[in-house]
């Protein structure tokens, strides 16, 4: 009987300790926790809990358990290079609403890819500063080898000094597998600071994110007028289609995600921009606005993506 | 061929410089000879120079075959001018060298003494009575000075002496005497040191020579601790430290890094050294094992004291210097860049980078700086070079095109914005730049882009080229 308990409480202290490795909360921990902040609301309340960068969107927020966490990897990955706008935008979006949320002054980290820089381009910096980012607020190290770039994750990491580091990679790495996510995965949680890991053109592979989304493109929205109307043929705020690929929930969750750089915040976009025949002209040269009765909604209803394009 | 250098042993048996080659042969069939490699020399007498540097750090080269060291300061530290000298010369022929040294208070007379006398310290009462027996070769005269002194019988320095001066410089110009009282310590002369001298120094001599990475960074923070009282005397830390590492064969190893601000903390400074050895890791050859180790203050600047707040706000600000010192010691300082913009209308021109190091060490007005920000849409990622498209359907004369081909695949335009007109900057690009028109595109995919076409079309010339230059979120 006596050894049974023995047994008992050593697999007891192995379980709480795994979950203090994974950052979860194990049921009989979370009981205790809550008898204590019974006893004592105020502990309750002081005690912080995950700290987490929601969206601000509520069935977003409630399938990520709180938002996105910000002592954690959140990896965004693109099926082709060719995807890479839709991919560094919501990454440099995110860091853009984390910014805004936690009002913190301290610079953003852009470890950039050799290869990826001449396929799809250096961040430029007038056009961050539109998309929600000052310039003096953004690094960026373009390391030659990747263990450079590794080595320069973690110290940024483990400085505290940024507010987030993007970490850009191109395919899936034989340098850089679950060792090396589980390292970082750590290092995040000591510092308390969020990596965005961007993979270019790779495919699904085990690492310790908390989060996986794949990114694509869609069809922007068009610019609002003052009274409220859209204008038509007009590009506007970007639309991202994510697809939520590693989370707790069960099944994939799809949806589309408008970033508006003013405002330097998130919205959940159903209806893309409207797609209209190629015959209409384009929206500035002044050369008329595009019949309302010629545009038509192209975006693809969201079951058929889950349903089809979904490997694993 | 002549005979340039000569080693001991043909010395010996009589033969001189300036002979030729056929000559000595002829005399002694046996000698070995080698070409001469001046940047070989070169290299030796330089290296023989870092490692004199232990003994000052004012170490002038003489030509290909000769050393100044001013020892002013320095000759106490090693017990007395006599003790230096014969340790420098001890350790040199040790190495295999065959040196003459002297110590004098001038830079002539040492020369003087140490090719044509027989060296040694020379005192300041005894100069004259050293310089008198020399030949007037030690004077560092010119070929032809030198022979028409010999020709007039004045072939020692102490027959010039006793002359009286105004005649010898109406006979050979005033260089005759400008050298003698360069000699006699009349005239001061200045030597030109390889380096700079470091403004602060400690060093540390080893017994027991070290090997181990972690022995020379532990070895490093101690120096460091004992250099922080000399800095807060001066209200000063240091911006670049150079860590010297003496071999125990005289090979001599020089790593310095750079700090983003004043540097006064040992454990700092160690740190950053220990993020550079990480790198220069297999270049520094430990061999035996280093005898003496010195860390320099190249550079300093004052040292602002700053008293940690409440909001731990001075706090991050720290953190973030140290984290751009560490990265920037071991990954070089351009690694880390931020991006400035810039005036121009051109989107590639718009916006340069310079590293973070630099840019905080400026510590100019960032806002100002970041002032200018163009108004119409820029895109997420831009090319340094636009790559050219091949555009279908454009409508004529100034529309987006309907379908275009990139990187072999076609994307079909569903929606366009455009054009934004950029005139090209002529007092750069010169007349024939061609204006560009730029269109944000979006693909039925929904990727958007941004091209331009550059110039018109016209009727009777080739289409415009249209290329890509960037792509949007």
């Amino acid at each position: 009987m006596a050894e049974n308990a023995t047994a008992q409480e050593r697999l007891f202290a192995l379980r709480a300790q795994i979950a203090r490795l994974e950052g979860k909360s194990l049921p009989a921990l979370a009981a205790a926790e809550q008898a204590q902040a019974a006893e004592r609301p105020e502990c309750g309340k002081t005690r912080i809990k995950q700290p987490r960068l929601p969206f601000g969107i509520d069935p977003l927020d409630v399938a990520l358990e709180g938002g996105l966490p910000l002592d954690g990897i959140t990896e965004i990955r693109t099926r082709s290079m060719g995807d890479a706008g839709a991919a560094s935008g919501f990454t440099f979006a995110l860091a853009s609403h984390l910014k805004r949320r936690k009002a913190d002054g301290a610079p953003v980290l852009w470890i950039g890819d050799v290869v990826s820089r001449q396929e799809a381009g250096a961040p430029y910096a007038p056009g961050l500063g539109q998309f929600g980012l000052k310039p003096q607020e953004v690094l960026y190290a373009v390391p030659r080898k990747l263990d450079e770039a590794l080595w320069l994750a973690e110290t940024a990491l483990a400085s505290r000094a940024l507010s987030a580091t993007i970490l850009e990679i191109r395919g899936n790495l034989k340098n850089f597998g679950l060792t090396e996510s589980r390292r970082l995965n750590l290092r995040t949680k000591a510092a308390g600071r969020p990596l965005f890991l961007l993979r270019h053109a790779g495919e699904e592979e085990a690492s310790s994110a908390s989060f996986r989304f794949l990114a694509e493109p869609a069809p922007a929205t068009g610019r609002r007028l003052p009274d409220g109307s859209v204008l038509g043929g007009s590009i506007g705020y970007p639309v991202f289609r994510l697809i939520l690929e590693k989370s707790r929930n069960p099944a994939p969750l799809s949806f589309l995600l408008e970033w508006n750089p003013h405002d330097r915040q998130f919205s959940l976009n159903s209806k893309a921009g409207e797609v209209f025949s190629f015959h209409a002209p384009p929206a500035h040269s002044g050369a008329g606005l595009p019949a309302s009765a010629d545009r038509q909604d192209r975006a693809p209803t969201l079951g058929h993506i889950v349903a089809l394009e979904r490997a694993s | 061929m002549r005979l340039t250098a000569l080693d001991e042993v043909s010395e010996r048996f009589g033969l001189r410089r300036g002979q030729g080659l056929t000559e000595a042969r002829a005399m002694f069939p046996a000698i070995h000879v080698m070409d001469e490699d001046e940047a070989a020399d070169r290299a030796l007498i330089e290296a023989i120079a870092d490692w004199c540097d232990r003994y000052t750090p004012l170490v002038a080269l003489d030509g290909l075959d000769g050393l100044f060291l001013d020892i002013t300061g320095c000759a106490h530290l090693f017990g007395g001018e006599e003790m230096l000298l014969k340790d420098i010369l001890g350790r040199l022929f040790q190495m295999g060298f065959d040196v003459n040294g002297a110590i004098s208070s001038s830079p002539g007379l040492s020369w003087a003494a140490s090719r044509f006398g027989l060296g040694g310290v020379i005192s300041h009462d005894g100069i004259e009575e050293a310089l008198a027996p020399l030949p007037v070769n030690a004077l560092r005269l010119d070929a032809m000075a030198i022979s028409s002194l010999h020709k007039l019988g004045l072939k020692r320095i102490g027959d010039l002496l006793s002359m009286p001066r105004a005649p010898l410089a109406r006979r050979f110009g005033t260089s005759l005497l400008q050298r003698l009282d360069q000699a006699l310590g009349l005239h001061e002369e200045a030597i030109s040191p390889r380096r700079p001298v470091a403004a602060l120094s400690v060093e540390r001599k080893l017994a027991d020579p070290i090997q181990a990475e972690e022995h020379i960074l532990q070895l490093t923070g101690q120096v460091a601790s004992s250099l922080k009282p000399e800095l807060e005397a001066r209200g000063v830390g240091g911006r670049i430290f150079e860590l010297v590492l003496f071999r125990v064969d005289g090979c001599v190893f020089r790593i310095s890094v750079r700090a983003s601000r004043p540097l006064r903390d040992p454990k700092r400074i160690s740190s950053l050294f220990s993020e550079r050895l990480a790198t220069v890791h297999d270049d520094l050859d430990a061999g035996f094992g280093f005898e003496l180790l010195r860390l320099n203050v190249v550079e300093h600047e004052v040292f602002k004291p700053s008293q940690d707040d409440f909001t731990g706000d001075g706090q991050s600000d720290a953190s973030f210097a140290d984290f751009v010192d560490k990265v920037s010691a071991r990954l070089g300082a351009n690694c880390l860049q931020i991006a400035e913009l810039r005036q121009s209308h051109l989107p590639e021109r718009a916006e340069s980078f310079l590293s973070a190091m630099a840019a905080r060490a400026v510590g100019k007005n960032v806002e100002e700086a970041f002032a200018f920000m163009p108004k119409a849409d820029r895109p997420l990622r831009l090319f340094r070079y636009p790559e050219p498209i091949e555009a279908f359907a454009a409508t004529v004369p100034d529309g987006p095109p309907q379908r275009f081909r990139w990187r072999r695949i076609v994307h079909r335009v569903v929606r366009a914005e455009g054009p934004e007109r950029i005139s090209p900057e002529w007092w750069l690009d010169g007349k024939d730049a061609e204006e560009r028109d730029y269109f944000r595109l979006e693909s039925e995919t929904g990727r958007r882009f941004w091209v331009f076409r550059e110039g018109h079309y016209k009727t009777g010339d080739a289409a415009p080229v249209w290329r890509v230059q960037g792509i949007f979120a």
